[in-house]
């Protein structure tokens, strides 16, 4: 479960508005989400906030049941974050690290035995088509290959909550359908999945609601666009 | 591949991040000066201990012409058989603590401690024999420890022999063990700015190895890495170039230090009441080196490496700890 009251936030204490300003919103857990808005409207800075890579400057925030505020243990926050998986719009895959050891990266900071992550690294790189991909270091792959290892990474370790960037931009658009198939049938089975894209054929194929952001205001909430 | 191989591939590739030559070179250099120090400190430390003892409960008494009879104490009964000055002072001092070591030097060695000045021709002499050099008699007494002579004891002394001498070695061995122990105090400080340098120099390449890795941290964090996951990654690596820079520094330092230590080797084993050739010849080689540094030198020397170690590793957990509060 996702819940935002009036929460605002600024890059720097010092900055004269904020990037996110008073939204509020609640997404059910198992809930699908667009997240929509013109370049610059803030779509990134939101997921970032969602994914406590930064905390609300004001206002009250839940993620996946958890309140999210200062006054929080750290050592939250790290627990919160494990039961989430985030695609970044560029990526963020390790260099020098092969493939399958970037996709292990969220399994591994969690001690989970090196067998189970075997298993999981080998189908889900036979899911998003990348089998032969295993060992490749990272830096090597195209932009279409680094985005769907990106997205293996997300979702190896079944989060509770999935937030995708842009995660289809440089994917053709077969792998693209296929992809957020796969988001909607994750939702489905129960994790909440927000995903933020320009990519307007897509959101005509599969009619979620929709955030949408304009210059850090929330214009429409729980309406799917056109 | 072992698990602890596969744990470590998670993207700080720390052998580029933090690169060995910078650190070790620089801990092996600190290492390299601790060490020195440190056997400073060790000699500072025994000398101190030793003034502290030993030298400071002696107390030398000369009796000019101690064979003319002693005065009469006053109001005292004659001594019988015209007491002479020396035998009076040697009786007076049965006022000195119990457990106290009175001991007259025999003409023998009166004649030995002056040969250096006055040549051979005294060694022949008796304390009793009338000679050319009118020699006094010296009474050494040795105080047990922690006991002071009493502070009369000159007033004591020249009522019955006008003219002794006392002195107090105390009042030289108050000073000599004020000056170790600033030695070793000095010393103290110089190990401190040491351990000094040493966090520095740790903190100064952990906060560059932070910089350049900034992105891959921050992602990891993302991931879900814990601040203790992360600084002790960064730790573990400090803390073993430390070891190897230390472990370098000391066994460097070795070279130097048994230099010293032959050099010093005669006056150190003399004053233990060994002679120094008797530890020179029964060892050769290695043991020569182990057997003329002292244990605490050589339990100092052992734990330096260990030391550097560990003092790497708080900095970086500290620095790293510090470095990750930017991040919720
Ligand atoms: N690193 C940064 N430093 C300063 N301002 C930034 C930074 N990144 C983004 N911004 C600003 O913050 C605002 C929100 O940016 P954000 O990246 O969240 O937008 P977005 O909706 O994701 O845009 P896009 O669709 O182009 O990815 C923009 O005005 C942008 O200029
Ligand atoms: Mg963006």
């Amino acid at each position: 479960m996702i819940h935002l009251d009036t929460v605002s936030w600024r890059r720097a204490r010092k900055d004269p508005a904020p990037v996110l300003s008073r939204l509020s919103f609640s997404v059910p857990q198992g809930g699908f989400r667009w997240l929509l808005g013109p370049s610059g409207a803030g779509k990134s800075s939101l997921l970032s906030l969602l994914h406590v890579e930064t905390l609300p400057t004001s206002g009250r925030m839940v993620v996946l049941g958890q309140p999210v505020n200062d006054e929080q243990k750290r050592a939250t926050f790290v627990m919160l974050r494990r039961r989430i998986g985030m695609i970044h719009q560029d990526f963020r895959l390790m260099p020098g690290l092969s493939v399958a050891d970037n996709i292990a990266l969220p399994m591994r900071l969690q001690n989970r035995p090196e067998d189970e992550i075997r298993d999981e690294i080998r189908s889900i790189l036979k899911w998003v088509g990348l089998s032969e991909y295993h060992d490749a270091p990272a830096e090597r792959l195209s932009g279409g290959e680094q985005q769907r290892t990106a997205i293996a990474r997300a979702i190896i370790h079944r989060p509770g909550l999935i937030l995708a960037d842009e995660p289809t931009n440089a994917l053709e658009e077969s792998q693209a359908h296929r992809l957020l198939d796969m988001f909607a049938e994750l939702s489905a089975m129960g994790s909440t999945v927000i995903v933020a894209t320009h990519n307007e054929a897509l959101v005509r194929r599969l009619p979620h609601p929709a955030l949408f952001l304009e210059r850090g205001h929330l214009v429409s909430d729980e309406t799917p666009p056109l | 591949m072992s698990r602890r191989s596969t744990r470590r591939r998670d993207g700080l590739s720390l052998s580029e991040t933090l690169p060995d030559r910078g650190l070790f070179a620089l801990v092996a250099m600190v290492g390299f000066l601790a060490a020195l120090t440190l056997a400073g400190a060790c000699g500072a430390r025994a000398l101190s201990a030793r003034w502290a003892g030993g030298a400071a409960q002696l107390v030398v008494i000369q009796v000019p012409q101690p064979d003319q009879p002693a005065r009469q104490a006053s109001g005292g009964v004659q001594a019988p058989g015209e007491q002479s000055r020396a035998d009076a002072v040697q009786a007076a001092l049965v006022s000195l603590p119990a457990g106290s070591i009175v001991h007259r030097l025999s003409a023998q060695e009166l004649g030995n401690l002056l040969e250096p000045w006055l040549g051979s021709g005294l060694k022949g002499q008796t304390a009793t024999s009338p000679s050319a050099m009118p020699l006094p008699a010296v009474l050494r007494v040795e105080l047990p420890d922690s006991t002071l002579p009493p502070a009369t004891l000159e007033q004591d002394l020249s009522a019955v022999a006008p003219g002794v001498i006392v002195e107090r070695n105390s009042l030289w061995s108050t000073r000599l063990h004020a000056l170790a122990n600033s030695l070793l105090a000095c010393a103290g400080l110089a190990l401190l700015s040491v351990c000094g340098v040493a966090t520095l120099i740790t903190g100064l390449t952990t906060r560059a190895g932070l910089a350049s890795r900034r992105d891959v941290i921050t992602t990891l964090h993302g991931l879900g890495a814990s601040d203790g996951y992360i600084a002790g990654r960064f730790a573990r690596r400090t803390a073993s170039l430390a070891f190897g820079g230390g472990l370098t520094g000391t066994v460097l330092a070795c070279v130097p230090l048994f230099a010293l230590l032959q050099i010093t080797a005669p006056f150190t084993a003399e004053a233990d009441g060994v002679p120094a050739t008797a530890t020179q010849n029964s060892l050769t080689g290695q043991d020569a080196f182990l057997g003329s540094m002292p244990s605490d030198l050589l339990i100092g020397l052992g734990c330096l490496p260990l030391a550097a170690a560990l003092i790497c590793w708080l900095t970086t957990q500290l620095i790293v700890r510090l470095w990750l509060r930017r991040l919720p």
